[in-house]
């Protein structure tokens, strides 16, 4: 019998029962959300049975208001089957501020970079994994701007590059869409403290 | 820590010892971001022993524009335009994904009519074509093959004409978007594209007649920078870098979209997985593309240009004049944009580089709540120091040249 994408949620299901959490069927897609902590055994189980072999990718996003706060997504290919599955897992529960996943990239090493990119813009780290370094940020950033809390643009910059030119009287609240928490709200308040002394393109005194 | 780490790992080590006593020499040298033959902002940070390169490992980043960060903040008509400054060799094929993605998101799929997608599966093919002669012509003179770019550029720049004649613009058309096509074909564009499909056989036999069997182009590229097929796979290789370690798989025929099912055409593939096999499937993927050209040529049904929804495309302007609620759909439109139902969507297409797939979550508002890019230049660019590790330092050249990378779409 040939696997198709529904027929391997029937299978998942039947095998591991206690692995999953919820699956949908949205648009045709099927998706299996699971439990963080089985994530590899049924990864393993997909690469090596049921032959999904191609990872195509591994992403994250991020549900400010939720709780566990992150989904991380992964999605699957069968090269022989011709067949798609997307999984996901849901982690930050406890609103830790870098939530940890098991790596896949055991499993599939194409993971490796995907999963430096999450880590990289999404701020989770990944167990196990052999290099979880910055890929696009620059290595000495410390914040993971793929956040929902982390502002479009808006962030205190050195001080000779704006200089206190900029006039910052508005209501921090207008863009609201980038600065949804409190967080990041006192960030951006916190540029508008200019001295009026200070002479614009020299240091803040 | 992170940064100690660089330092204790990529240092310029001199006279090693190693575990059995013996001494080794090795250097650590580094190639980019500025070296002209990384296409753009590569940096690879390379360990060499003599000529061989023990250990390679690419630093990306350079080109970091955020665009999967600004789209949180568009409407879906707005993020349209970022998709072309990703892949910018092929900005049409972007497009092709992002509005799959977005109508099947609003499960408008049905409402596209077959001149729409006629005209999407030609201009994609067109878009393979130029992007496959700029990589033909750039990877051609990094290894010192100078003449092959201009003949290229010649032919490629028939086809911006195309686009320039369509859209206005020759490369970031934005051309393709949801709910079908920016405006309607013009009356040149027939003949335009003939001109360009009558002649470029042709030319095609010119790039084999100066290469496939050039003897200095094949000893520069034959067994070269191999890539098995299981590596391919495991490593997330895709498009002609797959095809290329003989693995048949083109997501235009396992999961068609578009209408490609229509269309009769092969999949070309390598048999070593070496520089020269991914060259000729490119080669090859050229002849096939035209062969698509051609017949969506001669099969264009007639038909409108978009959608008649008037909450996805604008209504015509002869309404907007005439009609109340034409004026406020169009503004509606665009000052607020359409709202896709909750929901996520995974579109998977072909582009020149490799599996194209846009990743869209939809949380019920008028701005996409994530979009994610999965670029194949950044997956096939992961295969890399697999490819050249036990390679001769000339030779990463030849294997950059050869997986194609558009550093746009690596970093995004």
């Amino acid at each position: 019998m040939a696997i198709t994408a529904t027929s391997t949620v029937e299978m998942v299901r039947g095998k591991y029962p206690q692995a999953v959490v919820e699956t949908v069927d949205f648009r045709n897609e099927q998706t299996i959300v699971l439990l963080p902590e089985h994530l590899l055994t049924v990864c393993a189980y997909l690469q090596k049975n049921l032959k999904y072999n191609f990872l195509s990718s591994v992403t994250a996003v991020d549900w400010l208001e939720r709780v566990p706060r992150y989904d991380v997504v992964y999605h699957l290919l069968s090269i022989p089957n011709q067949c798609e599955l997307r999984l996901k897992v849901r982690v930050g529960k406890g609103r830790e501020e870098h939530p940890s996943v098991p790596t896949v990239s055991g499993i599939w090493p194409t993971a490796n970079w995907f999963e430096r990119e999450v880590y990289d813009l999404f701020g989770l780290t990944f167990e196990g994994h052999p290099d979880l370094r910055r890929i696009l940020m620059p290595m000495d950033w410390t914040t993971h701007p793929l956040r929902k809390d982390y502002p479009l643009s808006g962030f205190d910059l050195p001080e000779p590059h704006w200089g206190g030119q900029v006039p910052y009287d508005t209501d921090p609240g207008v863009g609201s869409q980038t600065l949804r928490t409190p967080f990041s709200r006192e960030l951006n308040e916190s540029r508008s403290k200019i001295s009026q002394n200070q002479e614009p393109g020299t240091e803040k005194m | 820590m992170q940064k100690q780490d660089i330092e204790t790992q990529y240092t310029v080590e001199d006279s090693q010892l190693l575990e059995s006593g013996q001494r080794v020499d090795t250097m650590t040298i580094n190639m980019g971001p500025q070296h002209p033959s990384t296409h753009g902002v590569l940096r690879l940070i390379l360990t060499i022993e003599g000529e061989t390169v023990v250990k390679a490992v690419p630093d990306i980043g350079f080109l970091h524009t955020g665009i999967e960060k600004t789209a949180e903040d568009k409407t879906y008509h707005q993020a349209l335009v970022l998709t072309d400054r990703m892949d910018y060799l092929a900005p049409l094929c972007n497009n092709l994904g992002y509005s799959l993605a977005v109508e099947k998101l609003l499960g408008i799929e049905d409402e596209i009519n077959d001149k729409i997608r006629y005209v999407r599966v030609l201009l994609a093919e067109l878009q393979r074509l130029a992007s496959h002669l700029v990589w033909l012509g750039t990877s051609a003179l990094d290894l010192g093959a100078q003449s092959v770019f201009l003949y290229c550029f010649r032919e490629r720049e028939m086809i911006l004409d195309v686009f320039e004649d369509l859209s206005g613009v020759r490369m970031m058309t934005s051309y393709i978007c949801p709910g079908g096509l920016q405006a309607d074909l013009t009356p040149a564009f027939d003949s335009k594209v003939r001109a360009f499909t009558s002649i470029f056989l042709d030319r095609l036999q010119e790039y084999h007649d100066l290469l496939t069997n050039n003897q200095l182009w094949v000893e520069r590229t034959k067994g070269v920078a191999v890539l098995s097929p299981e590596d391919a796979i495991a490593y997330g290789a895709s498009g002609p870098v797959l095809r290329g370690s003989n693995v048949v798989w083109d997501i235009r025929k396992a999961f068609p979209y578009s209408g490609y099912e229509q269309f009769d055409f092969d999949i070309p593939v390598g048999t070593n997985g070496d520089v020269y096999d991914r060259y000729l499937v490119r080669m090859l993927e050229m002849e096939q593309s035209l062969k698509i050209v051609n017949q969506a040529l001669e099969g264009m049904p007639a038909g409108a240009y978009r959608v008649s929804n008037p909450k996805i495309a604008p209504p015509p302007k002869w309404q907007i004049t005439g009609s109340m609620e034409a004026l406020i759909h169009h503004f509606k439109l665009f000052t607020e944009g359409y709202r896709p139902p909750k929901g996520e969507v995974f579109v998977r297409t072909e582009s020149p580089k490799g599996e194209l797939d846009f990743y869209i979550v939809s949380d019920g508002t008028a701005k996409p709540y994530r979009m994610h890019v999965r670029a194949p230049s950044f997956a096939n660019l992961e295969a890399l120091p697999r490819m050249i590790e036990g390679c001769f330092l000339a030779d990463v050249v030849a294997a950059i040249g050869s997986i194609d990378i558009v550093l746009g779409e690596v970093d995004r």
